[in-house]
């Protein structure tokens, strides 16, 4: 389990999250939800080390986190970071050289999957295609957590089912996934549960079956009650 | 198995569980039937294994399916439990029916006639 405990950021003066308690447990899917995206991705800037908390405490399987426990992390960021003039097979090569948990089968399972090919030059590939290649990337490292940054943005319908699909083995692997989208429709079903961030606080944390279960509402209603209290202050 | 529409405000697992005591009432799943394992019906319904798996855990309590270690799981083929979803079916269906007739006070026999016509609309549907 992922456990972030009280985390407070400051930018300067600027608060930007206040005393965040949340955490990510193996085999299910927590989703970061809210109006703007700057919590959303300091939180896994922070999960990843790559930005520090002022204050509070992140552990990973009940240790602080430290260099070494990234290794149990993957973390697919909202765009592509590869050379242009690679190809598929250059930027497979150049992740298999970076990472000691690179799991080749996989790759090429979603080589597959994804109708990809190892010749495929990057720079001509559609939006969609490249997100399938990040993903692809990112799903090929042997980690226990997946943190997953706006992975349905610009993706087509059909790409984002083979995206989700994949998502579900993973989830049946046991592996724990965190992941932030605007597209929540594609996650009402799927996700186990929600953290809505708003003003840099939590405001909500639900399972989603538990919040069907009690006030049949999905996370889009939570929002959208969020929005209109907004607009009432 | 064909996959499932479902609505986003009733919990997915008592949807999942609702499919199936629907496709066990109507016959279509027999007693003793093996059910697609927790992962297929994740992969075929598009939803969170997790969920399936309490909808499967929900059903194995109401003894409506059982599974022996790593076999797959399959339909009960206790009689008084088969009676039992078909009546719960049944029942919430009249239920709801009934309900909504009774806000718009049509007579008896005009509620009769059209459930009539409506069933051998469907029936004919069936056949073609």
């Amino acid at each position: 389990m992922i456990e972030l405990t009280n985390i407070t950021k400051k930018y300067g003066r600027k608060w930007v999250l206040k005393d965040i308690s949340m955490h990510i447990p193996k085999g299910e899917m927590t989703c970061l939800v809210g109006r703007n995206s700057v919590g959303k991705t300091t939180i896994m800037n922070m999960i990843m080390g790559l930005t520090h908390p002022t204050a509070g405490k992140i552990t990973i399987d009940g240790e602080e986190i430290h260099p070494a426990l990234y290794e149990k992390i993957s973390y697919i960021p909202d765009q592509m970071i590869m050379v242009n003039q690679m190809t598929v097979g250059d930027a497979i090569a150049f992740m298999k050289a970076f990472y000691r948990h690179w799991n080749d089968e996989r790759a090429s399972a979603l080589l597959y999957k994804f109708s990809l090919h190892r010749s495929d030059k990057i720079r001509k590939l559609s939006k969609g295609a490249r997100g399938k290649v990040n993903m692809l990337l990112g799903l090929s490292i042997d980690a226990d957590y997946i943190l997953l940054d706006e992975p349905f943005s610009g993706i087509d319908p059909i790409s984002r089912e083979q995206i989700l699909d994949v998502c579900m083995q993973q989830l049946v692997e046991g592996k724990g996934i965190l992941i932030t989208t605007h597209d929540l429709q594609e996650l009402e079903q799927f996700a186990d549960r929600a953290v809505l961030i708003e003003d840099g606080m939590i405001h909500r944390a639900f399972e989603l079956e538990d919040m069907r279960a009690t006030e049949g509402k999905t996370i889009l209603d939570i929002l959208r009650e969020v929005d209109s209290n907004a607009q009432g202050e | 198995m064909r996959g499932i529409t479902l609505n986003t405000r009733d919990p997915v697992y008592e949807q999942v569980m609702n499919h199936f005591k629907v496709l066990i009432a109507n016959g279509e799943l027999r007693p003793g039937d093996e059910i697609p394992s927790r992962r297929e019906l994740a992969r075929l319904f598009q939803i969170n294994p997790n969920t399936v798996q309490r909808a499967y855990k929900e059903m194995e309590d109401a003894q409506l399916i059982h599974t022996e270690r790593n076999y797959p799981s399959k339909v009960t083929t206790d009689e008084a439990v088969l009676i039992q979803v078909r009546e719960e079916l049944l029942h919430h269906a009249v239920e709801t029916f009934v309900d909504a007739i009774h806000l718009i006070q049509v007579p008896m026999e005009e509620v009769l006639a059209r459930v009539e016509n409506r069933i051998n609309e469907l029936e004919r549907e069936d056949d073609r």
